[in-house]
């Protein structure tokens, strides 16, 4: 299988590592779950020490919780560029502080609200680093095209981690991608119309018996899934017969719309992306970051 | 006659300015087709488009109606932005067109207000118009598992809402909308602006018929509850209002505004065609010649899916 990664280049863009945030007063620390509940949870950001890419994407007294660091850059456009531009296998370098020349992986990018860039860390370097630390990512990846299949569009996506999918080709101009799951359409929820080169879509959790039925119960950070009739082309939305691939990136939420989220790496329509599932299709093992702890009970 | 709590809601004043369109120095989107398209058609006044036209068809994205206002304090904005019902009574209170009276029929980007066009001929963006805020707490006494949002007793009476002996709320609707073309929108809370449906499969579109839909009409979505957020729930029944126009984007289309919503099976639609509030508030008529009748035919026949 031919691509043209001859072409691509490989670029900086740098953030910090993000405090967790809450708006200020006069507004309450509270998500309000689905079932109109206010909780009080830790949010998105941080140096998350004890939730890894491998682990499972829910039971975690969290909402959305990122595994490992969540960067961003202080400037609005200067952000755009690191969430767009970074992709998942890239290579993240700690350029400041304690942890200076430690390496990670970048394993995410969530949604609207956040912006942050995800990045996997070994546990001896988590200890090492600081809010506000700077964390530089080896961009490399955007624009990556498979020159046979030129309805099937790749983003946010390494070589690397192309690789390590173990993509076949099916009929002409078509794939076979192994995926540890697939969703249907109906539950897609936040993320719908927003941001496709960067963030996620969320499939959402609140109705538990169709989360089971689709055996999407058991996800865990770094999974690779497919999304049914969902066209992630040119935005996200519904298209019969379109289909998406994707990883997970962040973990669950009580709220309505939303759960765990997924990072969008590939995307095509009239059925030109075949998922097959199978066992063991998680980033965490794909692309060698460690062995993954154990899920809460 | 439904019961509700009207004697108990405060009514009180919020305001914005007749906010101007805005564009970036590239103002070009990618549509849902990969194609750049320029993406202008919300804020300001639209002298031609009003609540009751239809929500497909125009060239424009996001389409919103009437008369745009927003407050530039971010708190004021807030507050005209969850306190502003459907059904308040707005005025003009400065500018040449002082004193015209209008209604508030959407909340999306800005508050939308319509005006009869003769009282807002000089209207100028930068005028005021406050907002007589009443609905903020509104409940409908006998049905205490249907959750309404940004209704005004005005409104609740214009829907022709009954009561069924089920114990259930029968709504009359013009269509209804699948949970899947639930789109752009689900990551707010429900009483904070619209969710579109999705609009980006033209054939589904046509077989539905929802590309017929007006601005202004009153539609049901199945499996939603909107409660406490925007998320699927087998079962849930969530009755919108169509604010604002289509879009070429991907996960975007006509806005639903979140009126009512419920967890489980209590509310019924029932089918008809004139459950508009251009109408049913009495803001326009049906008949009249300024009013644009959706295309006789899907404008999406015939796209066979390549």
């Amino acid at each position: 299988m031919f691509d043209n990664r001859e072409q691509l280049i490989g670029v900086s863009v740098q953030g910090t590592i993000v405090s967790p945030e809450y708006p200020p007063l006069p507004a309450t620390p509270y998500v309000i779950g689905a079932d109109g509940r206010p909780q009080l949870l830790p949010s998105q950001g941080g140096i998350v020490y004890n939730v890894r890419v491998g682990d499972s994407a829910f039971g975690w007294l969290a909402d959305l919780v990122q595994p490992g660091v969540s960067i961003r850059a202080g400037a609005e456009t200067a952000n755009q560029a690191l969430n767009v531009l970074s992709c998942l296998g890239n290579e993240a370098i700690v350029v400041s502080g304690q942890a200076t020349g430690a390496r990670g992986t970048v394993i995410g990018k969530s949604g609207r609200f956040a912006e942050h860039v995800i990045v996997h860390f070994a546990p001896e370097t988590l200890e090492q680093l600081a809010i506000e630390d700077k964390v530089l990512v080896r961009a490399y990846g955007r624009s990556l095209a498979l020159t046979d299949y030129t309805d099937v569009q790749l983003k946010s996506i390494s070589p690397q981690l192309l690789d390590a999918l173990e993509v076949e080709p099916d009929t002409p101009g078509a794939l076979t991608v192994p995926v540890a799951a697939e969703a249907p359409a109906f539950l897609v929820g936040a993320g719908s119309g927003l941001m496709h080169e960067s963030g996620c879509i969320q499939i959402q959790t609140d109705h538990k018996d169709a989360l089971a039925e689709h055996g999407l119960d058991e996800l865990r950070l770094g999974d690779v899934v497919a999304v049914r009739d969902y066209d992630s082309r040119w935005g996200n939305g519904y298209l019969k017969d379109a289909v998406c691939v994707g990883v997970v990136v962040h973990g669950d939420s009580p709220r309505a719309g939303y759960g765990p989220g997924v990072t969008v790496i590939m995307a095509s329509t009239n059925n030109r992306i075949r998922p097959t599932l199978r066992a063991e299709r998680n980033i965490a093992e794909l692309l060698g970051l460690g062995t993954a702890v154990e899920a809460p009970a | 006659m439904l019961r509700i709590n009207a004697d108990s809601l405060v009514e009180v004043a919020v305001y914005g300015e007749v906010w101007p369109p805005s564009a970036a120095r590239d103002p070009y989107k990618a549509t849902s087709e990969g194609l750049a398209a320029v993406t202008l058609g919300m804020a300001g006044i639209c002298f031609q488009n009003r609540v009751g036209d239809p929500a497909f068809g125009w060239e424009a994205d996001h389409l919103e109606p009437g008369v745009s206002i927003r407050n530039q304090h971010d708190g004021a904005e807030h507050a005209l932005h969850y306190l502003a019902c459907i059904g308040n009574e707005a005025v003009v209170t400065s500018g040449a067109s002082r004193g015209a009276r209008g209604t508030v029929t959407g909340e999306h980007a800005h508050v939308l207000v319509d005006f009869p066009p003769a009282s807002i001929e000089l209207l100028a963006i930068g005028d005021r118009i406050q907002v007589k805020a009443y609905g903020t707490g509104l409940q409908l006494l006998d049905h205490p598992d249907v959750q309404l949002h940004k209704c005004s007793p005005r409104l609740l009476e214009a829907l022709r809402l009954e009561s069924l002996p089920d114990g259930r709320l029968q709504v009359p609707v013009v269509a209804e909308i699948p949970s899947q073309l639930m789109g752009s929108g689900a990551e707010l809370m429900a009483d904070y602006v619209d969710q579109d449906f999705m609009t980006g499969d033209r054939a589904e579109m046509a077989r539905l018929g929802l590309d017929r839909l007006r601005l202004g009409d009153i539609v049901l979505v199945r499996d939603q509850d909107h409660t406490w957020g925007r998320g699927y729930y087998e079962g849930a029944v969530t009755i919108g209002l169509i604010i604002h126009g289509d879009s070429a984007w991907a996960g975007h289309g006509p806005g639903v505004l979140d009126l009512m919503s419920s967890r489980g099976p209590a509310i019924a639609g029932v089918p008809d065609a004139d459950a508009n509030i251009a109408w049913r508030l009495g803001l326009r008529d049906p008949a009249a010649d300024d009013v644009r009748a959706p295309g006789a035919v899907s404008s999406y026949a015939g796209i066979e899916q390549v």
